[in-house]
């Protein structure tokens, strides 16, 4: 018996997508410790999900996998074993949690067989079903997965992997698909498995705080490689990796200064062949020297000097960096102070809201809206979306709305749009009525239409001529930071963050007095997303617009509204100026919001 | 359900292209459609290129093919085969293609109503649809042509009778899915108009569909047709017809057998031609994507 | 799940209404005259008008149609113009063969069907040697896979016999299968099975296909699902994950296309049937086609169509018997 339970050195995997083989790892060096929580922390692309199918020894065949290194688990190379050993280390030594539990249940069997696959006897597994936290356990196993929540299906998710006792739990992106107060639940419970069962986790997530909330130690994936890897406090209060350093700071918490431009990190400019030879974060990085895009920095120990020798590889701080240390945390410093954002807090005349009686933008009064669902037979089930809503915002306002899935917060966004009914109520809008940014921005432009298309029909009731309605989408495309040249392109030529940019294009070429933002940024990385909340808060400014932004994210809601509203089962339960809600929220579901929010902070 | 956009480990590979590779796939689907399309030629200029009257004796009877001025022989009245075999093409090709254009038509009338308009209208037509769709087409199809009365255009009434549904369902699938999509509302928030959102942001993304559709049917059709006219639900006697033709001579089939098999062959090649041809569409308007 | 069979039984009936209204509109417009059929040509003018009276001839539309609904329960499928017999009795002595050959067919094409399917899915080596033949067979014409199986197994190998069900059909049950297990007569099933050998396969290689190329389909997409890679991830064994966690997930869309085939196969069976010399009904709806026998062609399309409308309706409640999120 090691003191390992997972040991991968110089793991190099090269798969085929869309017909074109490229190199997802290249080359991984880490331990996993045992009884050790460990968090792989990257963007998507960064090779993290294939690591851990990798190590699972379950790399799709499809994709022609080839696959050079070693992963060991237990006495087995999980790359080079027999099927037959392979199978018996994920049978004894392996458990894995997937990210969508809505699929990765078999839906035609029932939850408790399941897990009896994996237990070969139904009252363990019973037993795990409760030690999981599953109420009722006994009534629960006979149920089919689509009898059962998100939550509850990650939990037999977990108990599925916590049968046989394995040395490793492999949990890729667990939290992801689930909603935040979800999400800490299923955080606890993986942090209970270790303790309870003495098993190491690794915690695979693109956010890293959720990461820093459990992990003991944390590794910093970046395309393919580990950039930094160390004790989870040494990573996220002393960075030593210029990417962990703007992820850090790209990454937005309840103490964002609401005033300043959100930092971002620069965008990809390099081709994927430029990145291989050096550094691959080069191109982004600000500190970047000549030999960064020439020489692939090892991962070497962050502390400088002999100290190399004390130190166990399995809590040692790396990093790969050609920069020192000391330039890194200096270059933190030296620019921590944030550019302002352009002009005041309120947009223009309307600097003190409260003395000026104008008109408001949105008022809406008693919303109330039921969808008919279809349900089993006759029995038609009736769904309270909102139930008797009162919101007014006053023009230039900027109003974030933040609830679960299920709150109605979306609905509510879609009433005032014109895309649901109102059962009972009324909205009304001030002058130049609404536009809106949707959640997915990539499914939400039409894909056979070019971008100029998309634009230009905007532009219908303007009546423009052809010269004129193409210098507006120019001047459009201009504002939102994209060339004129996007015009002539069709979505899927675009990146996520640029279809993004499109939709706010669209939205306000003819500025509209309201814009409502959907979860704009939820599906994007991090660093995307705040270069995205930038400009819409850019743009609220300088055309005067009243904004009412929907998120499930309580940073997010904070820094794009003056006033934030919290929703839950269809109605309104608090609302207020937005620091005052966040930071002394009065209704108990606002506190249990808070207090599910993974934050950097909670560890310090 | 789930909203992040995960990466390779949830996404799952698509399956790899044909063995032929990316480029030879596009390669030999442009050689199989340019195939298809000097097959049209033919069954286009069939009657300048026959070498003789098709339903006049014009030679000895029973050549065997390869005779000299007969590639492919005569039958047992001394008709020339290769001519009769072309008008046969000619008549199978365009018939198969009126009943697919038929389909793709009245199936897409009816589609794109039910999809676009909803509620009763949607519930009515698709009603009727299922209903058709679940009834046995061919067996139906041969009893409208039996009531009818038998000749080639009664044939195409009865096969484009029972052939829409199957176009209408799927159409109307594509559209529905098509104005669920998060496009469509963008554009109706945009302001676009009813007609305008419909023609613009959903009828186009319908379209590939149906056309690959219609195209992987094509084949289909001109079995059905063959079988058909096999059984004497076609064109009376004396016209040349692939399917009647190999029934009027089966008795043939022990002493000459190329009189009753070339017919036969002959709608082989047509409906194996279709099948590759709706697979190089496909594959085509896939890669053009 | 006891709902949903009533609920699918309920709308066979109504399928079999709008079918049997279908024959009886096209029965009226149909150029046969069912009086002269009964009497011959040269009946007397009173004669005539006698029969139309008794069959009802000259009642309202809608009477007519509740009169032959009404026929169509006690099995009245009115008078074949070519054998001048109750088509019932006709389709009552053919029926038999055509149920043998069909059934026999179906398993066949089922067999490679799934064949196709999971040495296509699972990368048989040399799978391709038996999928690509089978694709290009399937583009042919029924007809032409008749002859060709003529020649070469009848006429050049001499293997197989090429005409008829090689027994005396007029058996207790008329499946001479059946019949030779019951009465004891093992040379009589050699002779049979010889028989069906032929036109069983002819008729099953289009369907197979179709069936192998839905099931392939759906079987690649499950062995991408997510819940297979937890199943793999549990440390079963290929086997075992392909039994519970693929097949049955996977069998839906091969059930019904499988469903849908077996319908089909009741119309292809009528060329196959005339090739082959079957004694069956599709041989005596290939025999009315020339002479324009309307009330024999309406009676196997109504006979035949009942078939394909019950056969879908078990399908259909298989698969939701497989899939209990479909059960709503």
């Amino acid at each position: 018996m090691s003191d390992s339970a997972a040991r991968v050195e110089g793991l190099r995997v090269s798969l085929v997508r869309d017909g074109v083989r490229s190199d997802v790892l290249r080359g991984i060096d880490l331990t996993v410790g045992r009884g050790e929580i460990l968090g792989m922390v990257g963007e998507s692309g960064s090779g993290k999900s294939v690591l851990a199918l990798a190590m699972m020894g379950l790399l799709p065949v499809a994709a022609d996998p080839q696959v050079d290194g070693t992963i060991r688990v237990g006495d087995v190379d999980m790359v080079h074993g027999s099927p037959e050993q392979l199978r018996a280390v994920r049978r004894n030594e392996l458990g894995v949690i997937f990210q969508d539990p809505m699929t990765s249940l078999n839906p035609t069997m029932r939850v408790g067989a399941q897990i009896t696959e994996a237990t070969h006897d139904s009252a363990e597994s019973i037993r795990l079903m409760s030690a999981v936290g599953i109420a009722d356990a006994p009534l629960r196993f006979t149920v089919y997965p689509h009898e059962l929540s998100g939550g509850l299906r990650q939990r037999i998710m977990a108990a599925i992997a916590v049968a046989g006792r394995p040395s490793l739990i492999i949990a890729d992106e667990p939290t992801t698909a689930l909603d935040v107060t979800v999400q800490a639940q299923v955080l606890d419970l993986l942090r209970e498995l270790r303790d309870e069962f003495g098993c190491s986790v690794m915690l695979i997530t693109h956010d890293l705080a959720v990461a820093a909330q459990i992990a003991d130690r944390v590794a910093v994936m970046y395309a393919g490689r580990i950039a930094e890897i160390g004790a989870t406090e040494e990573i996220i209060h002393r960075p030593t990796h210029p990417y962990t350093v703007g992820l850090l700071r790209s990454r937005l918490s309840l103490d964002t200064p609401r005033d300043r431009r959100l930092l971002t990190l620069r965008p990809e400019t390099a081709s994927a062949a430029e990145r291989m030879k050096g550094c691959a974060y080069h191109s982004r990085c600000p500190l970047a020297v000549e030999r960064c895009a020439t020489e692939q920095p090892p991962l070497a120990p962050a502390s400088q000097g002999d100290t190399a020798g004390t130190a166990d590889t399995a809590t040692e701080h790396l990093r790969a960096c050609w920069r020192t240390v000391a330039d890194v945390q200096g270059y933190t410093h030296e620019t921590s102070d944030a550019t302002p954002i352009a002009s005041l807090a309120r947009p223009g005349a309307s600097a003190d809201t409260t003395a000026t009686p104008a008109a408001p933008a949105v008022r809406i009064t008693d919303l109330t809206t039921v969808f008919a669902l279809k349900g089993g037979g006759r029995r038609k089930r009736q769904v309270h979306a909102l139930r008797g809503v009162d919101l007014t915002v006053a023009a230039g306002e900027a109003v974030s709305i933040v609830g679960e899935s299920g709150s109605g917060k979306s609905t509510l966004l879609r009433v005032i749009a014109g895309l649901a009914p109102a059962t009972t109520g009324r909205v009304e809008l001030a002058g130049r009525g609404a536009q809106m940014v949707f959640q997915d921005a990539g499914s939400s432009l039409t894909p056979w239409l070019t971008v100029g298309d998309i634009l230009r029909e905007r532009l219908r009731p303007a009546k423009l001529d052809r010269a004129a309605a193409s210098r507006r989408i120019g001047d459009a495309l201009e504002a939102i930071g994209l060339p004129e040249t996007v015009a002539a392109l069709r979505p899927a030529q675009l990146s996520g963050g640029q279809r993004q940019r499109v939709a706010l294009a669209r939205a306000t070429i003819i500025p509209p007095s309201v814009l409502l933002c959907d979860e704009p940024t939820s599906a994007l990385d991090a660093s995307l997303a705040a270069s995205v909340l930038n400009l819409i808060r850019e743009l609220r400014r300088s055309l005067d617009m009243t904004v009412l932004f929907v998120t499930h994210d309580l940073a997010v809601a904070r820094l794009m509204g003056d006033r934030v509203v919290v929703m839950t089962e269809g109605t309104i339960v608090e609302s207020g100026d937005a620091d005052d809600v966040i930071h002394h929220p009065e209704h108990p579901y606002t506190r249990s919001l808070l207090a599910s929010v993974p934050d950097i902070g909670v560890l310090s | 359900m789930s909203a992040a956009v995960p990466e390779v480990g949830s996404r799952r590979f698509r399956m790899p292209a044909a063995t032929l590779g990316a480029h030879a796939g596009t390669r030999l689907s442009v050689v199989i459609l340019v195939a298809l399309g000097i097959l049209t030629l033919v069954a286009l200029f069939a009657r300048v290129l026959t070498p003789y009257d098709p339903v006049q004796p014009i030679g000895a009877l029973n050549l065997a093919p390869g005779s000299d001025g007969h590639p492919l022989g005569t039958d047992s009245i001394g008709r020339d085969i290769l001519s009769r075999t072309l008008i046969g093409v000619q008549v199978s090709w365009f018939s198969s293609l009126v009943i697919v254009a038929s389909g793709l038509v009245i199936g897409g009338i009816v589609g794109i109503a039910a999809g676009v308009f909803g509620g009763w209208l949607d519930a009515l037509l698709m009603r009727f649809t299922d209903l058709f769709l679940a009834l046995p087409g061919t067996l139906v199809a041969i009893a409208i042509v039996a009531a009818l009365g038998y000749n080639l255009q009664n044939t195409l009434i009865g096969i484009a009778v029972v052939w829409w549904p199957y176009y209408a369902r799927i159409i109307r699938g594509e559209v529905k899915s098509f104005a669920a999509r998060p496009h469509v509302e963008a554009a109706r928030v945009a302001g676009a108009s009813r007609t305008r959102v419909v023609f613009r942001h959903i009828v186009p993304g319908v379209v590939p569909t149906a056309i690959v559709t219609a195209s992987l049917d094509i084949g289909n059709v001109v079995l059905l047709l063959a079988g058909l006219s096999f059984l004497g639900l076609g064109q009376p006697a004396p016209a040349p017809e692939l399917g009647a033709d190999t029934a009027r001579n089966l008795s043939q089939l022990l002493s000459e057998w190329w009189v009753p098999v070339i017919p036969g062959l002959a709608v082989l090649v047509l409906s194996l031609l279709s099948n590759l041809g709706g697979d190089a569409v496909r594959t085509l308007l896939a890669r053009r994507r | 799940m006891f709902r949903f069979i009533v609920r699918r039984a309920g709308s066979a009936v109504v399928l079999m209404l709008v079918l049997s209204a279908i024959i009886f509109v096209l029965q009226a417009v149909s150029p046969g005259d069912p009086v002269k059929a009964y009497l011959g040509a040269n009946a007397s003018p009173e004669a005539i008008a006698a029969k139309r009276e008794e069959l009802g001839l000259n009642a309202p539309i809608y009477a007519q149609y509740l009169r032959f609904i009404a026929n169509l329960l006690q099995g009245d499928l009115g008078q074949s113009f070519r054998t001048h017999r109750p088509v019932l009795t006709d389709l009552q002595s053919f029926l038999p063969a055509t149920l043998e050959l069909v059934i026999f067919s179906f398993l066949v094409a089922v067999l490679l069907g799934v064949l196709f399917a999971v040495s296509g899915s699972l990368r048989w080596k040399g799978g391709a040697l038996f999928r690509g033949p089978l694709l290009v067979l399937a583009a042919a014409p029924p007809f032409l896979l008749a002859l060709g199986g003529i020649v070469l197994f009848y006429a050049q190998l001499g293997w197989l016999p090429a005409n008829g069900r090689g027994v005396d059909s007029s058996s207790p049950t008329g499946f001479v299968i059946l019949d030779s297990i019951l009465t004891g007569q093992p040379a009589s099933i050699g002779l049979a099975f010889q028989h069906l050998l032929l036109p069983g396969v002819v008729l099953a290689i289009a369907p197979a296909i179709a069936i192998g190329r839905i099931l392939r389909s759906s079987l690649d997409a499950t062995m991408n699902a997510d819940y297979v890679r937890t199943a793999e991830s549990k440390g079963l064994t290929p086997f075992t994950v392909l039994r519970r966690h693929v097949v049955r997930n996977s069998i839906g869309p091969g059930l019904s296309m499988a469903g849908l085939q077996l319908g089909f196969m009741f119309a292809g069976v009528v060329v196959v049937e005339q090739i082959f010399s079957w004694p069956g009904i599709g041989n005596y709806l290939a025999g009315s086609i020339p002479v324009s026998d309307f009330p024999a062609i309406a009676g196997v399309t109504l006979v035949l169509g009942t078939v394909y409308i019950v056969t879908n309706a078990i399908v259909d409640i298989l698969q939701v018997a497989a899939d209990p999120r479909l059960a709503a």
